[in-house]
């Protein structure tokens, strides 16, 4: 195994070395610890070789040799292996530190990622929050990093999106960005994405100069949605009141009863989540207006409460 | 660990650990081993190997040229092509991201401090400035359970069970506030409920300081798994038949079984904690779900919907 690992080493300080790309054969003539002398065996342990090396994030590129009847030759581009200094200083390795043991995330990348940068800095943080990871999160990233455009199927119909930034909210993770289809700004939920997302070529498109892609989604997943806004008025029962301000923010309140319960406006672009919401207070909130979204309550609750469940 | 992958950790390991000690010679061993978390016997088998390491014809001036100081102090040399770090992968940068973002969002953290000035140099190298939003959820309580927990004093709270509908007081053991699913967490020692229990702090209406220390509870406090909500034998069992557009439930809520029906429905049944919980499933859910069975489900779904009827005196 320590042969195996020796070897790989060399095979990245030599391709990062050369100045031209290098045939199987030349690097096998080359390495140590050496490849087997069999082709096929030759091979397969250097594919085995590079798929671990580029799982890791190595680049090694594969080039056409020159004269050599187009024979695949390899080596690693030096600017695209060298990480770039950051700048950091001890204080904020050590801010980093912090953050990665405070907030936990799944595959322990943010520990890989740390020790690029220098490793361990000060003092571990006790546990403060957990984020989950979805798995096509770290390509949605990748684009967004790379100006790539990304195309995916999202409720059985094809997207073509102009990622600017992955948010997370509400206990998911969230692509933002323009679709191109519909020339409007546009939010995917990532674990809905269905199979993996196809990235495009790199700097394909810029982001507007002053986009913030944490203000795509609002603090209210009622504003999802595409219909024609409508205001409709809420009135909350006292016992729920508190909690729907602190839902919707104090501006939505439009009224004040001497009993303790409000009125609230809410702007209604979704009218499924904009039932399911009210619903969600049960016999505590009441549509007010308007008689069109008044009307949407009782005729759905009609239904059920005649026995048709 | 498979031997395979244990070989692509330790060559990760490596890999960054040369451009530092390159970068700082005389760095010792106990340094190096704490700064890369592993064991001072595995950092000398790392630091063993790499003499044997380097480029064609491997001769002696250009294999990779390590000495270990009496002092512990270590020096690399003749690894010019290991001077910098490999690039952050994708999966990295955004994990290292999303942890410091997320640190950040959280009430009472410096937004001007090295963490912020931290993620904006790996945000600018990484070519994503602003790419990457986490927002925690605000709570009003969150500060004052924060410090309770901090201090072991024993709260007493107003909380609102949203699984049953009600308002609750009960006094509470706080252990741990933490952040998860997007939402601010208190787990504890409930004495009302007489076990321990995790309360989504954006649902506490009221804190007050009893100012009597934490006591010793037999068990600990709850981690984010503990989120989960695990059915009881005595909770209330709904066996429904959901419609395509009601189908997501099968994927997100707990559900003990579920059957593929012809047209794409699906048939579960479903483990619920209170009965103000099946009401908002199911009147949200509307005709796209159709509640089989029992009998009292079907029952309790109708009385729910005309309970709220009763607001709406015109139909």
């Amino acid at each position: 195994m320590t042969d195996r690992l020796e070897r790989m080493l060399n095979l990245t300080a030599t391709l990062l070395d050369t100045r031209r790309p290098l045939t199987l054969e030349e690097l096998a003539e080359r390495l140590e610890p050496a490849y087997p002398d069999e082709k096929t065996a030759r091979r397969r342990a250097f594919e085995r070789d590079k798929e671990t090396l580029r799982d890791l994030g190595v680049p090694i590129s594969v080039e056409t040799v020159d004269g050599l009847g187009g024979e695949a030759g390899y080596r690693i581009h030096p600017e695209d292996y060298y990480l770039p200094d950051l700048g950091l200083n001890d204080e904020e390795r050590a801010a980093l530190h912090v953050a990665v043991t405070a907030v936990r995330l799944e595959g322990g990348s943010a520990q890989a990622g740390l020790r690029k940068l220098g490793g361990i800095e000060g003092a571990a943080a006790p546990p403060l929050a957990h984020l989950e990871v979805t798995p096509a999160l770290a390509d949605c990233f990748d684009s967004v990093a790379k100006r790539r455009t990304l195309e995916f199927d999202y409720r059985g119909e094809a997207r073509t999106l102009e990622p600017y930034g992955v948010v997370h909210r509400f206990g998911h993770w969230y692509v933002v960005g323009r679709d191109r289809a519909r020339d409007a700004p546009r939010s995917f939920r990532v674990d809905r994405i269905e199979g993996a997302p196809k990235a495009g070529a790199a700097h394909t498109f810029e982001p507007p100069p002053d986009v913030d892609p944490a203000a795509f989604l609002r603090a209210d997943p009622l504003s999802y949605g595409d219909e024609v806004p409508i205001d409709a008025y809420v009135l909350v029962d006292a016992s729920r009141a508190a909690w729907v301000v602190d839902d919707l923010g104090v501006d939505a309140v439009t009224e004040r009863r001497d009993d303790g319960a409000v009125v609230v406006r809410l702007r209604v672009v979704n009218r499924t989540a904009f039932r399911t919401w009210v619903l969600g207070l049960l016999e505590h909130g009441e549509v007010l207006a308007p008689p069109l979204l008044r009307a949407d309550i009782v005729g759905w609750l009609e239904a059920l409460s005649g026995g048709a469940t | 660990m498979s031997p395979r992958a244990h070989a692509a950790a330790r060559l990760q390991r490596m890999l960054a650990l040369v451009p530092w000690i390159l970068a700082n010679p005389g760095s010792t061993l106990p340094e190096l081993a704490e700064r890369f978390e592993i064991d001072e016997r595995e950092l000398e088998h790392d630091l063993e190997l790499l003499p044997m390491c380097g480029l064609p014809p491997y001769t002696a001036d250009r294999l990779i040229d390590v000495w270990v100081g009496d002092d512990g102090a270590v020096s690399i040399r003749l690894a010019e092509y290991f001077e910098r770090p490999l690039r952050l992968t994708p999966a990295e940068g955004l994990a290292l991201l999303a942890a410091g973002r997320a640190l950040l969002a959280v009430p009472g953290s410096d937004p001007t401090g090295p963490l912020a000035t931290a993620l904006e140099k790996l945000e600018r190298a990484l070519g994503a400035t602003g790419g990457v939003a986490v927002h925690v959820g605000s709570a009003d309580h969150l500060d004052a359970l924060r410090s309770a927990t901090d201090r072991g004093e024993q709260v007493d709270l107003d909380y609102f069970s949203f699984a049953r509908d009600e308002m609750t007081t009960r006094i509470v053991d706080p252990g741990r506030v933490f952040n998860a699913l997007g939402a601010w967490y208190l787990a504890g020692y409930c004495f009302r409920a007489e076990a321990d229990r995790v309360f989504r702090v954006d649902r506490v209406r009221a804190v007050r300081l009893t100012g009597n220390p934490v006591e010793a509870h037999p068990s600990t406090p709850g981690s984010a798994g503990d989120l989960v909500y695990h059915a009881g034998s005595d909770d209330l069992r709904v066996r429904l038949l959901l419609g395509s557009e009601a189908a997501w439930v099968a994927d997100s809520l707990p559900v003990e079984s579920r059957k593929d029906r012809a047209g794409g429905q699906v048939e579960v049944v479903l483990a619920v904690s209170g009965n103000a919980f099946l009401e908002r499933l199911l009147l949200g859910l509307g005709p796209s779900a159709k509640v089989l069975g029992p009998p009292a489900a079907s029952a309790l779904v109708s009385a729910a919907a005309q309970r709220v009827l009763d607001r709406y005196p015109e139909s």
